[in-house]
């Protein structure tokens, strides 16, 4: 079947979510904003609600929701506050980097410490982006050479999202420069392994309360047991690229329909020349093209959520995932567009005032930018798409972001 | 309820079935149909035969026939997805050539009305025509446009008034697909272009009815295997028993209300069919390039090339999503009017930039007419779908008269 209505279940939680986005998100938007962080008590709220664990499968000690469940989520968290739905911190891409790297022993463990009420306030991070571009070679420029009892990181990874909270991390670098963008290893790094420093946190655009930084690796020792078992060798690392952007993309919808719900009600109220202006084409076209724009997204994001969950099903007789991989990057470029016409619109259909912060606009135009850097960005999303769609080899350095090509958040 | 995006087993089968007809044998017909302005007879027989015994539904669309055949209820519908069905074929049967599917017997666009509208005993008067169609084929047809009244569908001055027993028409319709050869035409006509849409009336103009004429036949730029007929009615005498739903219908705005109710039904199957040929387009352009280009080398214009592709898919994606749900709306018992104005609006400009962006990559052989070579008819075929049911400026007037309660026009 076809169908595009919520379960109960879903709705029980999509519901609760709202109401969360609702009370609590959306008024104090701008306080997170100027504090540049969410204050413990939201922290604490979507803690209870369950929210970061809720997508992982109940075998690594999440909540089983799925990825459907999770872009429901999403959708009703950025549609309070864009930036609060990054802020939440909670394992987030550390997780599933945890389980599509490591498998779901390891991804266990790993996201064992974020449960329960300690769980809290843990936040976990992964290190892909670089400064630089590798010289001489494909593939990052952090190195990973074996030791007698491990392996000694060294490099400086950046666009990392929550780098300066993070109690662990996953640092990508190089093991094999010789295998080029194939020969990429992940590997556990507690914040306070000797040598690896956390960098600045950035001044962005947008999403100001959540976190943007890096990390500086000097010679940091890490056990054998920290590199996870799959690396970019396997189609593993796009998986968690594709998966986390969509993760982003829901988002973008739910900041697109902020900015549209804001705009249509201004559009009705707001008169000039004796009439709302909404009753003029030019500005109910524009509020009829980004209604639309909604709708799309939303569906595209679904469509590909879905496909996630149906791959996590077929454990064992796996089914393509290609299809999965092509619906999640047209629907992540097409999000990150929606949501960046959203913002644009809603700041021009309020004119003057749009541009003023005692206006929400202003704040989703700069958090849409924001958000389409995050995750994947829609020309890597392009690239992946026509690799799918040419039957190309999904070539990690040209469809992940790099310094090569262009960096992302992650 | 859920939300998931697979499709039923019959679903499933009936594409893969209308798929490889549309693949092995209407393709290489469609180029010859279009330079002999029609559709063999015979092989219109064979395929309204084929469909009737399949059950009609997703070849035949809403133009299929049978005037015993009860309306579904709620559950069979919810169960059966007639409309979802509808939009699933209706884009495969345009993905082998749009402009047979306009040309198949049935019903067509005077359909919906006539079943919206009509009385029982006109319903099964003016559908039964079509149940067996083995000796003669038979067409209905649906007469809205006028050479003055083209979205302006308020604005027709065809005139009706009543004479005894029968009522006189009097003006002229245009554009209206497979008008000459229909048994009837659905005719919109007013009793006073003073009362606007109060005064509309619509009436089944049986061929052959004193005073009906067929004037031109239009050459047209694409779907040219298509009949597009102007219609003349000069004191054409039309029984009173035609008037569709009978003197009852009229004491509210109704008549109007007829012509639009079709459109919440027509549009999205209009949208698949954008899409069918939109997806023709699309995959003509991914295998031109996989065969002629060496996308090994690293050519600047190939990073283009697939950011277009890219673009390409993901609008069709989109409008496809978009579709679906307005179908599902549909099915749903859920209102749509403002869902299928999306889709159509948004299925029509995917569709023509998918066939712009497609002869643009083959260059000058994506221009060239001929076996297999059927991107430059496509580009003509596919036009006119952002203008009949509803331009797209149409479609964001309706959306907007949704998205704003208060505004009743521009």
């Amino acid at each position: 079947m076809i169908a595009f209505e919520p379960s109960e279940e879903q709705k029980m939680v999509r519901d609760a979510v709202a109401q969360f986005a609702d009370r609590t998100l959306r008024p104090r938007m701008r306080e997170f904003e100027r504090a540049r962080a969410l204050p413990p008590d939201v922290v604490a709220a979507a803690h209870a609600m369950g929210l970061p664990l809720a997508a992982f499968p109940e075998a690594v000690g999440g909540s089983g929701l799925g990825f459907v469940t999770q872009v429901l989520i999403e959708e009703e968290l950025a549609a309070g506050d864009p930036a609060a739905a990054f802020a939440l911190g909670g394992p987030g891409a550390y997780g599933w980097a945890a389980l599509l790297l490591g498998g779901p022993d390891v991804a266990k463990e790993l996201l064992a410490p974020f449960a329960g009420e300690a769980g809290a306030s843990r936040v976990g991070a992964v290190a892909w982006g670089e400064p630089r571009a590798a010289q001489g070679r494909a593939g990052l420029a952090t190195v990973a050479e074996k030791t007698a009892s491990g392996w000694r990181l060294t490099g400086e990874k950046r666009y990392v999202l929550d780098a300066a909270r993070a109690q662990s991390f996953i640092v990508f670098a190089q093991v094999d420069p010789a295998e080029g963008w194939r020969g990429v290893g992940a590997f556990v790094v507690p914040a306070d392994a000797r040598g690896l420093r956390v960098t600045a946190r950035h001044e962005t655009l947008g999403l100001d309360a959540a976190s943007f930084g890096g990390v500086a690796l000097d010679g940091v020792e890490v056990p054998a047991g920290a590199r996870l078992p799959f690396g970019s060798e396997s189609p593993n690392v796009v998986w968690l690229f594709a998966t986390q952007a969509l993760l982003v993309a829901a988002r973008g919808v739910g900041l697109a329909r902020a900015a549209f719900e804001t705009t249509r009600a201004y559009a009705e109220q707001r008169k000039a020349f004796g009439k709302p202006i909404g009753h003029f084409q030019a500005v109910a076209f524009t509020l009829a093209d980004r209604a639309t724009d909604l709708e799309a997204a939303r569906a595209m994001v679904w469509r590909a959520a879905w496909d996630w969950d149906q791959l996590a099903k077929s454990e064992g007789g796996k089914p393509d995932a290609r299809q999965a991989l092509l619906h999640t990057a047209w629907a992540v470029s097409y999000a990150h567009e929606a949501a960046m016409r959203a913002g644009d619109d809603a700041v021009q259909l309020h004119g003057g005032s749009g541009f003023m912060r005692d206006y929400p606009v202003e704040k989703w135009m700069r958090d849409a930018k924001q958000l389409g850097l995050c995750g994947m960005t829609a020309e890597h999303a392009d690239q992946l798409a026509a690799a799918v769609a040419l039957d190309k080899d999904l070539d990690p350095g040209l469809v992940l972001p790099s310094a090569e090509t262009q960096s992302a958040f992650l | 309820m859920t939300i998931e995006f697979s499709l039923s087993n019959r679903q499933r089968d009936t594409l893969a079935m209308v798929h490889q007809f549309a693949e092995s044998v209407v393709r290489p017909q469609s180029l010859q149909w279009d330079r002999d302005h029609g559709v063999p007879h015979d092989f219109l027989r064979q395929i309204a035969m084929m469909a009737q015994s399949m059950g009609g539904g997703l070849v035949m669309g809403p133009g299929r026939s049978s005037g015993d055949e009860k309306e579904p209820s709620a559950d069979e519908k919810k169960r059966r997805q007639p409309a979802l069905s509808t939009v699933l074929g209706a884009e495969a049967m345009a993905w082998g050539d749009a402009g047979l599917l306009l040309c198949l017997p049935g019903a067509g666009l005077g359909g919906p009305p006539v079943r919206a509208s009509g009385t029982p005993e006109q319903k099964k008067r003016f559908l039964s025509v079509f149940d067996d169609m083995s000796g003669e084929l038979r067409w209905g047809a649906y007469a809205l446009t006028e050479p003055g009244a083209g979205s302006d569908v308020a604005g027709i001055r065809t005139s009706c008034r009543k004479d005894g027993r029968h009522w006189v028409l009097n003006g002229r319709k245009c554009f209206i697909t497979n008008g000459a050869r229909a048994s009837w035409n659905v005719v919109f006509a007013t009793v006073d272009p003073a009362l606007g849409r109060a005064g509309h009336r619509a009436f089944v103009v049986e061929k052959g009815t004193p005073g009906f004429s067929v004037g031109k036949i239009e050459d047209k730029m694409g779907l040219r295997a298509s009949e597009t007929a102007e219609l003349v009615l000069e004191d054409c005498r039309v029984p009173e028993d035609n008037l569709l739903g009978g003197e009852d219908g009229y004491r509210t705005k109704e008549g109007f209300m007829t012509a639009m109710k079709t459109f919440d039904t027509t549009r999205p199957m209009v949208a698949a069919m954008a899409l069918g040929i939109g997806r023709a387009a699309y995959e003509h352009a991914v295998a031109f390039v996989k065969e002629h280009y060496m996308l090994a080398r690293s050519v600047p214009r190939y990073a283009a090339i697939a950011e277009r592709l890219a673009r390409v898919g993901r609008q069709l994606e989109g409008a496809r999503m978009t579709t679906w749900r307005a179908a599902w709306l549909a099915d749903q018992g859920q209102r749509n009017a403002k869902e299928a104005s999306m889709c159509k609006a948004m299925a029509g400009g995917a569709a023509i930039r998918a066939c712009i962006e497609a002869i643009e990559i083959c260059g000058a052989e994506g221009s060239i007419a001929g076996d297999g070579r059927l991107l430059e008819k496509w580009f003509r075929d596919i036009k006119v779908y952002d203008i009949f049911e509803g331009t797209g400026q149409i479609q964001r007037i309706v959306i907007a008269k949704r998205l704003l309660p208060d505004l009743k026009s521009f």
